[in-house]
């Protein structure tokens, strides 16, 4: 439809995390700020991004607290915990690993056809 | 920390639920209110925005589920709501639910009290200090399988052993006590210095015995167990100290109290207080210390550090073997002698194991029948739920969930069976207990703790696994017989053959309980129907124990006989005489039996002399008691130390050694090798009556010989028979006042009928009778209402073919049949079932122990029929029902 690309599996966590890792942020938030930094390349389902949150909380990556938003309304702010932190150092890694590694597996058949 | 994090939601979960659904919800509103004002910012009209964001949120209930399940405690919750649904059910399905409550209880219930008492009695260690290494030392000799020891024999054989750490003996002795409130006879153990630290026991206040309390110089002193500190002395710290005397029967000392021990098993027999050796001049006569065969000295043995049971045994043996060789003279080969060593642990519990553990079996098998039972009605009524459950499995419920839901009304099922359980399992452990308290003193002190409450939730929970599990369930495949298109119950021939096999099992297991339960109860009735060989409703026991504080034994036979002679003059008394041993309730002297010899026979050696029981009775003991002489005269006021001895023999000696003779001026003598220890002489006795037999020691009267010898010439008094014109325990003050007013100290004590004294030796056969009987009856219970569900179930699922034969022209009568014989078909391969098994557990036990009774006819036959009567009752109502099954509406159910 438009040029927006499906997630891969696993990566709205690595996502969300990035997203936090900039300041914390209620849900929706977190929403725009993905579509914002993938530059819309990215559309989260919105019903898959709170389990997603959910399950970040009980692993120990996000804290979840209740605070006011910008136009006073209350919010669920999520914020990263330094377990967060260090897991998303690790996903970095990994995923920057996995382009490059996919990267070059592409890039040499262009080269030896 | 993860862990930690995901523990803490998972608890807050639980906790928090309904809190956080409402956080759940404003988060997402306020998500979906942020995206309708985004885009109506952008310039979407507000009511097409909120569609949208709406539609872009997703399944709202759906995401709200999947936040819950990726929170933590999920299942949980889940459960929890199928517990709401599953009470609500039940409370709708009273029936159901109280019969399946109810029986669960018993079940449980039932099997927490046994295993309490298990617990205590069996399992529980000691409170001695490394219990494992305490142990117990007795001797067996031909004719006599259990007997203690001699000092010279503890001498020989604790002299140098290697495997034993230490040697600690006590011996028991009744001390006349006066000092420590009302003068009273108790039972004391009278011990060595090393009797405690063998026993590994520690004092509560002051110190114990050690070994500078021996020998023949050191003070007297005396430890007082917890029992009887706490109950009779109501813990009282200032007992330390003080001064009391101890009366035996070869004098009085005194003693000064020096401690409590803490609270220990009394064994082998229950102790009040604890002397050293000094308390008690008979343990420092020449009898007790050169008497080889003077045994009455319990050994206590502590193993040494890293050595064995066996390796002690092994020692032990050789010793004993030397000492054997060593003393020919006493220890004749023929005689067999031998030492066996136990584990003090398994020596108490020795005799309550085989039927703590059968009561545990029986238990176990009221649990069986309850589950079965139980899951009975449970599978009965899944099948009826079929419908439902088909319907929920098509709207997408997996199995696991419907399992969970299952698991759920078990669980309540359970939960609730448990609570009623525990609450029927408290007074059960108290009669228990004081069953048990037969055959281990270890059950006295029993109390109620918590593993009762443990086991019954393990109980529980394993039933109500066991409950979910039993049904099947549906499966997405439809062919297999399930559906939601049939509106009426069919039942499944699986199902149909695990319900009977169910209920064959409860019938088998209750004509077994039932059966064992007659044979008890026959025992019981036997015994209450047996008319003693003498009055008991007139005749008072009163115990007078010997007090020999300063006086001569002239003084002691004169104490006895004023004491006669002024209770003779109460108002009320119609005749007094002493003896020293009370029917059925003194059964240690009763069991005295010495041998003898009759004037004149020919005799091999003194091991072949018939033994009889013997007795020391006053003048109009007879008559006291009822009994005719048949033939000679009682012994009068001349029969005294000095005259010529004389004795009474009774019909069994008259019988089997002057068959077709007349007894009366014959003479006999006592050639048993004990008689020099007691103080009895081997002077020849002439016989001057003779008297029916009457048997004191037995409930139900056997034959056995017994010689009377008069209390006034060789002693042996210590208790006071009153026959009384009316009531006798009116009686009772002015004899105590009376006693008082010859001796101030004189203890009187135990006073009750002879007729209550006998009650009292019955309660265990009556105990034994209510125990079985109990469990009997609850068996059969459960099983008559195991026996009705299945029945009831089975007819509603036939009302279909029911409803067909009937408009094909049957009778209500035979349908009513049927079912009855079904019923009644059932009963009886259970009651066959029952009586094989019985007569293949009888033929086992028996090879195992020789004193097991086989049950009698009567109650075999009493309790079939009783089982089958039982299944007709439980067949008539469902029988009942199907004969009124309506043809026209049960085809039109179809």
């Amino acid at each position: 439809m438009n040029p927006q690309a499906d997630l891969l599996p696993g990566t709205l966590d690595l996502l969300i995390l990035k997203a936090v890792s900039l300041g914390s942020l209620h849900g929706y938030g977190i929403l725009l700020r993905i579509e914002q930094i993938s530059r819309g390349a990215l559309l989260i389902e919105q019903g898959a991004l709170y389990p997603a949150l959910f399950r970040l909380v009980r692993q120990g990556y996000l804290k979840a607290s209740w605070g006011t938003s910008d136009n006073n309304r209350r919010a669920k702010y999520y914020e990263l915990t330094a377990a967060g932190r260090k897991r998303l150092r690790e996903e970095e890694e990994g995923w920057n690993r996995l382009v490059a590694a996919m990267t070059w597996a592409l890039g040499s058949e262009a080269v030896q056809s | 920390m993860k862990l930690l994090a995901y523990l803490r939601s998972l608890l807050a979960a639980v906790r928090h639920r309904n809190e956080e659904d409402h956080d759940l919800d404003e988060e997402f509103l306020a998500h979906i209110q942020r995206h309708v004002d985004d885009l109506e910012r952008s310039g979407v009209p507000r009511a097409d925005a909120e569609r949208q964001a709406r539609l872009a949120f997703g399944g709202y209930a759906r995401v709200k589920e999947e936040c819950r399940e990726e929170r933590g405690g999920f299942w949980f919750e889940s459960l929890w709501k199928d517990v709401h649904f599953a009470l609500r059910m039940l409370y709708k399905n009273p029936g159901f639910t109280g019969v399946a409550v109810i029986t669960l209880a018993l079940g449980i219930g039932a099997n927490a009290a046994i295993f309490s008492v298990v617990r205590g009695v069996l399992l529980r260690p000691l409170a001695n200090q490394d219990e494992d290494r305490l142990l117990y030392l007795r001797q067996s000799v031909t004719g006599d399988d259990d007997t203690a020891f001699s000092v010279p024999e503890i001498k020989d054989i604790g002299a140098n052993l290697k495997t034993i750490e230490e040697l600690g003996t006590m011996s028991q002795l009744d001390f006349t006590v006066v000092g420590l409130g009302q003068p009273r006879e108790i039972s004391a153990g009278v011990a060595d210095g090393n009797y405690f630290e063998v026993m590994g026991l520690k004092p509560v206040i002051g110190r114990l015995l050690n070994p500078g309390d021996d020998g023949p110089n050191a003070a007297g002193a005396v430890v007082l167990t917890y029992r009887f500190w706490s109950t009779s002395l109501q813990s009282d710290p200032n007992v330390l100290g003080k001064t009391v005397r101890l009366g035996s029967f070869e004098g009085t000392r005194s003693a000064t109290i020096i401690g409590v021990v803490e609270p220990s098993v009394p064994y082998p027999v229950e102790t009040q207080i604890i002397a050293n050796i000094v308390t008690s001049p008979h343990h420092l006569s020449a009898t007790m210390v050169q008497g080889r065969v003077h045994r009455m000295t319990e050994v206590f043995a502590r193993l040494a550090p890293g050595a064995e049971l066996e390796s002690a045994r092994a020692e032990l043996n050789t010793v004993y073997a030397g000492m054997l060789a060593a003393h020919p003279e006493v220890y004749k080969p023929s005689d067999h002698y031998q030492i066996t060593v136990t584990r003090m642990h398994d020596q108490i519990n020795s005799r309550a194991s085989t039927i703590l553990w059968v009561l545990f079996a029986a238990s176990g098998l009221l649990f069986v029948i309850a589950c079965s039972n139980v899951a009975n009605l449970f599978l009965a009524r899944t099948v009826r739920r079929e419908p439902e459950l088909a319907l929920r499995s098509a709207l997408g419920a997996t199995t696991a969930v419907l399992r969970r839901s299952l698991l759920a009304e078990a669980l309540v099922l359970c939960g609730t069976g448990l609570l009623a359980g525990v609450l029927i399992a408290a007074p059960m452990v108290t009669v228990l207990g004081r069953y048990a308290a037969r055959f281990s003193v270890r059950a006295v002190g029993l109390t109620l703790d918590s593993s009762l409450l443990w086991i019954g939730v393990a109980l529980a929970l394993l039933a109500a696994v066991f409950l979910a599990f039993v049904p099947r369930l549906p499966s997405a495949d439809t062919s297999k017989g399930f559906g939601i298109s049939s509106s009426s119950v069919r039942i499944t021939g699986g199902s149909r053959r695990r319900l009977r096999i169910f209920a064959v099992t409860q019938i088998t297991a209750s004509f077994l309980l039932l059966a064992g339960a007659g044979a008890l109860l026959r025992t019981l009735l036997v015994l209450q129907r047996t008319q003693p060989p003498f009055e008991t409703a007139q005749v008072l026991a009163v115990n007078l124990p010997v007090m020999t504080d300063g006086r001569t034994p002239e003084q002691v036979g004169e104490f006895y006989r004023e004491a006669q002679r002024r209770v003779a003059t109460l108002l009320g008394v119609e005749r007094v005489s002493t003896g020293f041993a009370t029917p059925w309730r003194d059964a240690r002297f009763l069991n005295l039996g010495f041998s003898f010899a009759i004037q004149g026979a020919q005799r091999e050696n003194a091991l072949d002399d018939p033994r009889a029981r013997f007795r020391s009775v006053s003048p109009g003991f007879f008559e006291t008691m009822g009994v005719p002489i048949l033939q000679g005269r009682d012994f009068d006021e001349h029969d005294r130390d000095g005259a010529e001895r004389v004795v009474i023999i009774n019909q069994s000696v008259a019988k089997q050694l002057f068959p077709g003779q007349d007894p009366v001026n014959r003479e006999l003598h006592w050639t048993d090798p004990v008689m020099r220890f007691i103080g009895i002489s081997y002077e020849p006795r002439r016989i001057i009556a003779v008297v029916p037999d009457l048997d004191d020691q037995n409930l139900i009267p056997s034959q056995a010989m017994t010689i009377y010898q008069p209390t006034n010439q060789e002693g042996w008094n210590s208790r006071l028979f009153v026959r009384a014109k009316t009531d006798p325990y009116v009686l009772v003050p002015a004899i105590t006042r009376t006693i008082h007013e010859i001796a101030a100290d004189q203890p009187v004590e135990h006073a009750s009928t002879l007729n209550d004294i006998r009650a009292e030796v019955m309660t265990p056969d009556r105990l034994n009778a209510v125990v079985f009987g109990g469990f009997a009856s609850l068996a059969l219970l459960i099983s008559v209402v195991g026996v009705a569900g299945v029945l009831a179930f089975s007819v509603s699922g036939r009302t279909r073919e029911f409803g067909i034969r009937l408009a094909l022209g049957a009778s209500p009568r035979h349908v009513l049949t049927d079912v009855l014989v079904e019923g009644l078909v059932m009963a009886t391969i259970g009651v066959t079932t029952g009586a094989v098994v019985g007569f293949l557990s009888v033929r086992a036990i028996a090879k195992y122990t020789a004193d097991f009774q086989v049950p009698g006819t009567l109650p075999l036959v009493a309790s079939a029929v009783l089982i089958l009567a039982a299944a007709l009752i439980a067949s008539a109502l469902p029988a009942a029902r199907a004969a009124r099954v309506d043809a026209v509406q049960a085809l039109r159910a179809e």
